[in-house]
């Protein structure tokens, strides 16, 4: 006899017998909550403006290099994968002082970290987790524009096939200076970011470091007297442009790098200590917060 | 086989604190009660448990794996609720338990499904799409109860749940903590330094003070009849107590309230209770309570 009243069934607990992904699952999701809080995903549109405008405007010199290839050939070089990094430099800082502080500071600020460590993973794996998300977050102007520079320029080629064969050979240099500048951008961030009380804070003394360094590099360089030696060392992203001519060769011409003259093994050091001191840094932070 | 084992566990912090003092217990399945003072170890124990906090010595088992190498394990399987605050403010209930289920291992699919049930079960509806940071403590403590909830744990540590709340969230928290020990299947260690609130909801006590195990009883053996009437009146008892024990029933008032030995009538309960009637009608006294006396849980403590 059918039930013509209906019944709201109250079906009690249920337990759960499926899968459960452990640490490997736990590190993936704050990973991808990571790259979503980068993006400003699934929060209000105005938290999407600074992300996705950086996005844009990184992007946007390589399709304007893509357009004037395709328009007026070989005439002139605009961008070249040498020295795009350098010349989208500015929005770097700007992405990080505005995205990192989404990643580390809640937790710390709001005591939630003692409930992350409640999960099966460690403390190591949280901020291993949390450096891959702003670094795949990072992938998106230190890589993405390059590529599409190199896709473009091999499609607006009149013969794509000998224009691949022409410029796969930057394709190393491409990923390698693209994942390098994510990285180290990226410790850099977190670690001035997980000593912030406040996202505001955070976003500043970001902006800091990178203006600072920006600014004193230039003073230094200008100065001569041996100063032009020192001054790629004091800002982050001349350290960078080094370690990728060390690595991958290409000079760009208005970085403060080729008038320092220094040995381009001192740049691959001067990232190594960057990135030592950063994690030195995170590992401290995240060591002293209570369980 | 009991779901926590300690032996001899010690925790010692720097500068010679002595947190817990070689403690050995054995819990099993139930509502779980560890009372005891603050400072007493409870927090103390509860990290070591979760693998959190290496223990000085002494070893600890939790669902029969070892908490100093095993903690990834049990976390999986296991679900904590801090005393203190732990919710950011600028996401919703929905999306932060949703995180918290996956970050505990569930497949993103599990997660929002079990949330949406977890979430309902605390009792937290049309609210839990808004920003955590507008919410009240009854419904911010609801919240981090379902967020220890949200992957099935086969355990659950509470650490003062109803820390913060007015009466009726302690209630609210209580009947939920009940409800989740006995329909859900999931034991629950609370601990707390209320001993009202443990004794309405525990099955189980376990009682710890400096560190040291002070005792562990099952509170449905503990809270049995005294063979006592409790008899509370709306003035002072006394003259109702003198004339029970010229009738020769053992009686004795404190203020408004009354004990008699329910074995010293002789001819069986109902006459004691015939006679409290009959007595009270005569000297005019309204009876506002008569019960049988059960043990409280203070008791425990003083015997100690």
């Amino acid at each position: 006899m059918p039930d013509s009243t209906g019944t709201i069934y109250d079906i009690g607990y249920r337990g759960y017998d499926g899968p459960r992904l452990g640490r490997r699952g736990a590190i993936g999701a704050i990973v991808s909550a990571g790259l979503r809080a980068v993006f400003g995903l699934g929060r209000s549109g105005r938290s999407k403006i600074l992300p996705w405008g950086a996005v844009v405007l990184a992007v946007l010199p390589a399709g304007v290099a893509v357009a004037i290839r395709v328009l007026a050939g070989d005439l002139i070089d605009l961008y070249s994968y040498d020295n795009y990094l350098w010349g989208i430099g500015a929005l770097l800082p700007i992405f990080i002082a505005a995205q990192a502080p989404e990643l580390v500071v809640n937790d710390m600020r709001h005591r939630v970290l003692p409930l992350y460590f409640s999960r099966p993973i460690s403390r190591v794996d949280y901020v291993a987790a949390k450096l891959a998300a702003m670094s795949f977050g990072l992938l998106a102007l230190t890589l993405l524009p390059v590529l599409l520079l190199f896709f473009g320029r091999v499609l607006a080629a009149e013969d794509a096939l000998a224009a691949v064969g022409d410029e796969i050979g930057a394709l190393p240099a491409i990923i390698g200076s693209g994942v390098l500048h994510a990285v180290v951008l990226a410790s850099i961030g977190l670690a001035i970011c997980s000593v912030a009380g406040r996202r505001a804070y955070a976003a500043g003394a970001v902006l800091a470091v990178f203006l600072v360094g920006g600014v004193m590099g230039g003073t230094f360089g200008s100065q001569g007297g041996g100063l032009e030696a020192i001054a790629p060392f004091v800002n982050p992203l001349a350290i960078l442009d080094g370690a990728r001519e060390w690595l991958f060769g290409g000079s760009v011409v208005e970085s403060p790098v080729g008038a320092a003259g220094v040995p381009m093994y001192l740049y691959g050091l001067a990232v190594a200590v960057l990135i030592a001191v950063s994690w030195a840094v995170l590992a401290m932070r995240y060591r002293s917060v209570a369980t | 086989m009991p779901l926590i084992t300690t032996r001899a566990l010690t925790k010692r912090y720097p500068g010679n604190v002595t947190a817990l003092d070689g403690l050995t217990v054995e819990i099993g399945e139930g509502v779980i009660g560890l009372v005891g003072a603050n400072g007493a170890g409870k927090s103390t124990l509860i990290k070591i448990l979760l693998g959190l906090l290496p223990a000085t010595a002494g070893e600890a088992r939790v669902l029969d794996l070892d908490a100093a190498t095993q903690g990834s394990a049990i976390r999986e399987l296991v679900g904590y609720m801090p005393e203190h605050d732990c919710l950011p403010p600028d996401v919703s209930a929905t999306e932060f338990v949703s995180h918290m289920g996956r970050v505990s291992g569930l497949p993103a699919g599990a997660a929002r499904e079990r949330t949406a049930d977890v979430l309902r079960h605390v009792g937290l509806y049309e609210e839990r799409y808004r920003p955590i940071g507008g919410y009240s403590t009854g419904m911010k403590q609801r919240v981090k109860l379902a967020q220890a909830l949200v992957h099935d744990p086969r355990l659950l540590l509470l650490d003062e749940p109803t820390n913060g709340l007015d009466p009726a969230g302690r209630d609210e928290m209580l009947a939920l903590i009940e409800r989740i020990g006995r329909d859900f299947g999931i034991t629950v260690i609370v601990a707390s330094h209320l001993l009202g609130e443990i004794e309405r909801v525990a099955t189980w006590l376990v009682a710890v003070d400096a560190g040291r195990l002070l005792r562990t009883a099952q509170l449905t053996d503990f809270t049995e009849r005294t063979g006592q009437l409790l008899v509370e009146t709306d003035e002072d008892a006394a003259p109702l107590a003198q004339r029970l024990v010229e009738r020769g029933i053992e009686a004795h008032a404190d203020g408004r309230n009354m004990v008699v030995d329910i074995a010293s009538a002789g001819d069986g309960e109902f006459s004691v209770y015939d006679a409290v009637r009959d007595e009270s009608v005569a000297l005019s006294l309204a009876l506002i309570r008569i019960e049988h006396r059960r043990h409280q849980l203070e008791d425990l403590f003083r015997d100690a």
